[in-house]
């Protein structure tokens, strides 16, 4: 679930608000009344315990207390534990169907179509985190793969030396110094109040958020957004199988496996002092000096 | 004038040869830590590579485990903050418990692998221990970069702590643990009875 971003990151319910809520009154409402839905059955969730647990008075439970830096604790167990129903019985299903009936090249195939097309959003972000070198490598990989990689299905940039390198807006707001705040077990999976608007900004960051209607379209963003979902799961089939089996509390390893791997990540980043200019370029430059 | 001289060569020499013991220290310590995991992972990977069947490689690379890592440090690390309220029975008794646990970890994993390879990169300073890189290679798989913890406090170096994709296995599973004791009102023992399940349910599928 943790590594399962790139997938689960592009959920259809928050690009259709973006994309259809102008144009298709009757839409809108119907995606105006899904997300009241949505906020009602948190609230009731909410209303059932109290959303915060108490801060301990040990100094050692609160020394815990204080690293997992999940105050919201009650309600997040609360989510996870619909969330993982929802995934026991329809998104685990889904995603083992996907891997038995589609043959593992078209699948790879996928898999690099649905990173290409993050290549924008990525693109915004490592600008946004005054990184230029990560940029160039993200817009490189955008062209190269969109044209020669037949629309991303083939990862060609890898090939000519520019492995794809993943960002997002709350690792870019990390980058900016701003602290992640609290826990967050969201519908999309593990979060933060920092990451969790990072999340909003990317659905706003991703061109296919903005694809006009008609064409057919809004019929392939959909698909998109699906077979993201999707393939994300379906990549971490054994990891989570082998998790729920041997955690014994798989909450807190997954609140503690994300929490570490962000903060290393968005470590990776800032420590990225890569040059812009290719290597034979500053050669070329000395021989001419 | 060469009494000056002579004297400067000899401050001069000395504080170079100071200066120079004093670098080739960490570059000595750093040194060891790249030789005991070159060692261990060279033997690790002979174990995994040899065309044995698979009882024979977990009996070979137990004895590898149980002298490399330390396995007791790890325990005591996982168990956080109740390790100071466990009685000392159920002290001995977890830590028999986790060294099961932790073997079989390793062991189950030694089947899915077969030609594999290691590098070794940069070696930094992780608080009191060496944080060593490495890059597992596999046969059709991207490369896995790591981290090894190389500790000397029990007087050699020994492996206590590997980092994968940025998050620790040890700190991972401690708040594994602690979580769990947490939710069962504190009780060790709550824990230990479901390590004691989750070793007992790992024998009868692995039959």
């Amino acid at each position: 679930m943790n590594s399962g971003r790139n997938g689960t990151r592009l959920r259809p319910c928050g690009q259709a608000h973006t994309a259809q809520a102008q144009e298709a009154p009757s839409a809108s409402r119907r995606f105006a009344k899904r997300h009241a839905v949505f906020a009602l059955s948190l609230l009731t969730l909410a209303g059932c315990s109290s959303i915060k647990a108490p801060v301990p008075t040990d100094p050692d439970a609160l020394e815990d207390y204080k690293q997992a830096n999940d105050p919201y604790e009650p309600l997040n167990r609360k989510i996870y534990g619909v969330m993982m129903k929802a995934d026991k019985w329809a998104l685990r299903p889904v995603a083992k169907a996907y891997v038995w009936a589609v043959p593992h090249p078209v699948r790879n195939a996928f898999g690099n179509m649905i990173l290409t097309m993050n290549e924008p959003s990525a693109f915004f972000n490592d600008v946004g985190a005054g990184k230029p070198r990560r940029a160039g490598d993200a817009f490189v990989r955008w062209c190269i793969n969109m044209s020669v990689g037949v629309g991303g299905l083939i990862d060609v940039a890898k090939m000519a030396g520019y492995p794809h390198q993943d960002n997002d807006a709350g690792l870019t707001l990390a980058n900016w110094g701003i602290p992640s705040g609290p826990y967050l077990f969201l519908p999309m999976g593990p979060s933060s109040i920092r990451d969790g608007i990072g999340y909003g900004i990317d659905q706003g960051l991703s061109p296919w958020n903005y694809v006009p209607r008609g064409y057919g379209l809004v019929s392939f963003n959909w698909a998109y957004n699906m077979l993201g979902v999707v393939h994300g799961r379906s990549e971490h089939l054994d990891e989570l199988d082998a998790l729920q089996r041997d955690a014994l509390d798989p909450y807190a390893t997954i609140r503690s496996a994300y929490q570490q791997q962000r903060k290393a990540h968005a470590e990776a980043i800032k420590n990225d002092h890569r040059a812009t200019v290719p290597l034979w370029y500053h050669v070329k430059n000395r021989q001419q000096g | 004038m060469t009494f000056f001289s002579g004297r400067r060569l000899f401050l001069g020499s000395l504080a170079l040869l100071c200066a120079g013991s004093l670098a080739a220290a960490p570059a000595r310590a750093a040194q060891n830590t790249h030789q005991f995991i070159e060692s261990f992972g060279k033997q690790l990977v002979a174990i995994v590579n040899s065309p044995v069947p698979l009882s024979e490689k977990k009996e070979k690379v137990l004895p590898l485990i149980q002298k490399n890592v330390d396995i007791d440090a790890i325990g005591r690390y996982c168990l956080g903050r109740y390790w100071k309220t466990a009685t000392p029975q159920q002290q001995k008794e977890y830590l028999g418990l986790f060294n099961q646990i932790l073997v079989s970890a390793i062991t189950d994993k030694l089947g899915d692998y077969r030609g594999v390879s290691f590098t070794i990169g940069a070696i930094t300073k992780s608080g009191d221990d060496d944080s060593v890189e490495a890059t597992l290679l596999r046969p059709q798989q991207p490369p896995a970069s790591m981290q090894w913890i190389v500790s000397s406090a029990s007087g050699t170096d020994k492996v206590v702590d590997v980092i994968g994709e940025g998050a620790s296995l040890r700190l991972t599973q401690r708040q594994d643990y602690s979580a769990y004791i947490a939710r069962n009102g504190g009780n060790v023992d709550a824990l230990i009875k479901a390590l004691k399940h989750q070793i007992e349910h790992h024998s009868a599928s692995a039959q």
